[in-house]
């Protein structure tokens, strides 16, 4: 156990009794059958078991990504219960609390490593723009209606005898949309061009471009995913897990898709994270990997079978990609 | 913020979008140029129809109106009216001053009888007489056997007053098609069949036949009297042009018995004075119809409501005088319409046909949204797991509907616009590009066309050799493509879709129906957003886990 051990005696997530079933056509199957998890503030947390064992289930209900069953147990953070339920709102929990990291990084390829990495702060502002977005919609839509039907009474859009109160609503209609629209699109085009300006002049961009140094992608930052090799690749994925400072990193086989050099340079990267104070929760089906956790909680057909001490003896030079 | 980002990605980053964008603005630019040359063309038949009747016509034909005197004053009363003319409408037999062996060549003719001066305020007959005098400076321009130069008439003087000043005869106003020598030329002026500029109209005596009208038990036998052709005029309605000609309106009563007269017994009472037939009263010169302007800030329809109104009271104060032993038709019997109904015949057919172009275009909207969907239906499959992605790190439903809504809003609104554009452009400019198809291609457009052709099949054998199947199949698409515009060009020798000899009006309208322009492209913009909604709500409906499992 890390340094951090003095800090854990509260929970800051906990998973309870959570079950989780598929439905495969008619088939019911069931991935989680009660499994219960707590993890402490500070902890690195290793779920270990085989392949369909329910681990990156249980990562995902921890996460807020998927819905336990409707009897299925629940989701505390700092003892808080997270509604998971369908229609409840968790997209502040995914943004604020948690980062995510997966086994294949899932970077999007048309925003370059900077963009990337600052998504989660960037995702904040998206709903103060909804507002914008409305006020356009409605300003644009007014005035465009205006200048629909003076267009239509007193521009000459419409021959005299077809100025009908009709045929002027119809113009005033499709000015308010068209009005509507072009407020729509130059906000958009706005608020495009402040999003590119934030990803590269603000204070959160020099904390990005900071962390990014220190992942060794200070040279990268411009650069598009599929020109990064797979440890750049991760190594981005961290650093926009890790964007909107979650209080939880959850990793879903981090170092999956790597080769063992890769892998190890990737934990190393997690565990100096760690070290700094940060939760994590580790899904991996490899003991070697799990060696760099505090805590491994094995996980076996849906259920967790025990809590162990990771077994140190797996050093960390042999573990498998 | 990062909806703005994304959508903005999506757009610039991919050719998809260009293509939507491209599809959207083809589709308005065809309906906007479709509609905008019916739309101009129904406006320039309408404009010349109505440049020979007004706006309101009240007619009762035949046997006329009596008293129409007292109609026009009423209805010039009115404060829609602005001004009103008598006039009368028959037919004739009008025989041209050319034939052959057998006899000159007779024409069945509508004639109307006129006041010019009184219809030149009603109508635009003054504008649409067509031989002017010449002036100096025109008449430098003419070939020195021109007959207008040779004249010492003033035509339209002349025609105003129905009257050949030279040979002091009573005149008559061809439409502009009744003599077959006048033959319209490709820009849109007139010339002469064969060269016979012998036969240019004005000065020349024509013979008009009329047929009165049968009163009582009466045969009355038909009236033929000489004409000097005074001048010709161009409604720029084919259907007038080739059948109206137009004589002064007391001309017309006098030929039809409908001037003013006296009226006798016919019971067999003899006057004992003049031992002849009782003379009982008088009867009233008749006009066949009276035509009405309307005054500025009214509609025709309200003139043609306002005068049914003043009908009826001119109908009813003629009846309440029992001296008038001939009273005007009863008001239900009286045909009071606007030009456009008078006109219905000939303006209704194009009316309707641009409706139904518009109903038929219509279907490119379905055709946007159709297209815009299939699009983003593509790009949400594809995209399935950045929408996974994003919900993972907070991203909300709306907020991805957001990010494809704007998508398709955007592609709508560049289409739209780069339609329109492309629209005006080619309607603007839609004389020229005719001028230039009447034309043989210009030799350097063909060689350049064949040098890329050969550039392009040069690329493709390049592409075969080093093993690239679609550079090459896109060379020799493209070779054989502008290979055949070239052909195509070479083959050319030029062709006019729109002959002004055929087709009437000089030139293709070429005024954009903006009202249209914008109804295209608010529903261009309104079905790619519709067309993008469905694949949007699918993204905000995906279930994140399921996204990041899409592979």
């Amino acid at each position: 156990m890390s340094e951090s051990e003095e800090t854990t005696s509260v929970p800051i997530l906990e998973g309870r009794q959570l079950r989780k079933t598929y439905r495969l056509g008619r088939v019911k199957v069931p991935v989680l059958k009660g499994a219960s998890v707590s993890i402490n503030q500070g902890e690195w947390v290793a779920i270990l078991g085989a392949s369909g064992s329910g681990k990156s289930t249980l990562l995902h209900l921890l996460g807020g990504l998927d819905r336990p069953d409707s009897d299925g147990g629940s989701v505390l953070y700092q003892g808080e219960r997270v509604a998971l339920e369908k229609g409840s709102p968790t997209n502040t929990y995914r943004n604020r609390s948690i980062g995510f990291v997966f086994q294949f990084y899932h970077l999007l390829p048309e925003l370059d490593v900077m963009q990337n990495a600052m998504l989660a702060t960037l995702v904040p502002k998206s709903r103060s723009s909804r507002l914008l977005m409305g006020a356009a919609l409605l300003v644009g839509g007014a005035a465009g209606a205006t200048l629909g039907v003076l267009g239509a009474g007193s521009w000459g859009l419409l021959p005299v005898e077809e100025r009908t109160p009709v045929r002027a609503g119809i113009l005033g209609a499709t000015c308010a949309i068209l009005g509507a629209a072009v407020m729509i699109a130059f906000v958009q085009l706005i608020q495009s061009f402040l999003a590119r300006r934030f990803t590269r002049t603000s204070e959160e961009a020099r904390i990005t471009e900071k962390a990014l140094s220190d992942f060794g992608l200070d040279h990268r930052v411009r650069h598009r995913p599929r020109e990064l090799s797979g440890g750049e690749r991760q190594r981005v994925a961290i650093a926009r897990a890790l964007g909107s400072e979650p209080a939880i990193l959850l990793a879903d086989e981090p170092t999956g898709n790597l080769d063992v050099h890769t892998g190890k340079e990737i934990l190393e990267l997690l565990k100096k994270r760690h070290d700094a104070g940060l939760t994590i929760v580790m899904v991996t089906h490899d003991s070697s990997v799990a060696a760099y956790a505090d805590r491994v909680v094995h996980l076996e057909d849906g259920s967790v079978v025990e809590h162990t001490q990771p077994d140190l003896s797996r050093s960390a030079d042999t573990i498998h990609a | 913020m990062y909806a703005a980002l994304l959508a903005n990605r999506y757009l610039t980053s991919r050719i998809i979008p260009l293509i939507a964008v491209a599809a959207v603005a083809l589709c308005v630019a065809l309906v906007v140029i479709v509609v905008s040359v019916m739309s101009g063309f129904l406006d320039m038949l309408r404009t010349s129809g109505r440049t020979m009747m007004g706006d309101v016509v009240v007619r009762y034909p035949i046997s006329g109106i009596p008293y129409y005197d007292e109609l026009i004053k009423t209805i010039e009363a009115l404060p829609e009216a602005e001004v009103a003319t008598p006039a009368i409408d028959t037919f004739g037999l009008l025989e041209m001053p050319y034939g052959t062996q057998e006899g000159n060549l007779v024409e069945t003719v509508q004639v109307w009888g006129i006041e010019p001066v009184s219809f030149s305020k009603v109508s635009d007959f003054e504008n649409i007489l067509w031989w002017q005098t010449p002036s100096e400076a025109e008449a430098a321009t003419l070939s020195p056997d021109d007959p207008r130069l040779a004249e010492g008439r003033d035509r339209k003087s002349d025609a105003m007053k129905m009257r050949d000043a030279m040979s002091d005869q009573p005149g008559i106003v061809l439409g502009m098609h009744i003599s077959m020598f006048n033959e319209r030329q490709s820009d849109g002026t007139y010339g002469f069949r064969n060269g016979g500029d012998q036969w240019w109209m004005p000065g020349k005596s024509v013979e008009l036949t009329l047929v009165p009208i049968k009163r009582g038990k009466l045969s009355v036998e038909p009236e033929a009297r000489e004409f000097v052709v005074v001048n010709e005029f161009q409604s720029g309605v084919f259907q007038i042009d080739k059948n109206r000609a137009l004589i002064s309106l007391a001309d017309a009563q006098q030929m039809l018995r409908m001037s003013s007269g006296e009226l006798y017994d016919t019971s067999g009472a003899i006057d004992p004075e003049t031992g002849g037939p009782k003379k009982i009263g008088n009867s009233p010169a008749r006009a066949t119809q009276v035509l009405v302007r309307t005054a500025d800030g009214y509609t025709p329809q309200q003139l043609r409501q306002a005068v049914e109104g003043a009908y009826e009271s001119f109908w009813k104060t003629s009846r309440a005088d029992p001296s008038r032993l001939v009273q005007p038709p009863d008001p239900y019997a009286m045909t009071i319409v606007t030009w456009e109904q008078q006109l219905a015949d000939i303006i209704g057919p194009v009316q309707k046909e641009r409706e139904l172009m518009r109903i038929l275009f219509s279907i490119v909207y379905i055709v946007c949204a159709g297209l815009v969907l299939s699009i983003f239906w593509a790009i949400v499959y594809e995209k399935t797991r950045d929408i996974g992605i994003l919900r993972a790190i907070g991203a909300s439903r709306p907020g991805i509907l957001g990010i494809f809504l704007i998508y398709g809003l955007v592609i709508g609104l560049l289409g739209s616009i780069l339609g329109a554009v492309l629209g005006w452009l080619v309607v603007s400019n839609i004389n020229s590009i005719h001028d230039a198809m009447g034309e043989p291609a210009p030799t350097w457009l063909i060689i350049t066309i064949f040098s890329a052709a050969g550039l392009l099949l040069l690329i493709s054998i390049h592409a075969a050799i080093r093993g690239s199947i679609l550079r090459w199949l896109l060379g020799v698409i493209g070779c054989l493509l502008l290979a055949a515009v070239g052909i195509g060009l070479f083959l050319h020798q030029g062709f006019l879709l729109w002959d002004p000899s055929v087709y009437y009006f000089a030139s293709v309208p070429n005024e954009t129906d903006w009202f249209t322009a914008l109804l295209t492209m608010g529903g261009a913009v309104l079905f790619s957003v519709i067309g993008a909604a469905i694949p949007a709500a699918r993204a905000a409906d995906t279930d994140p886990v399921t996204a990041l499992r899409y592979q």
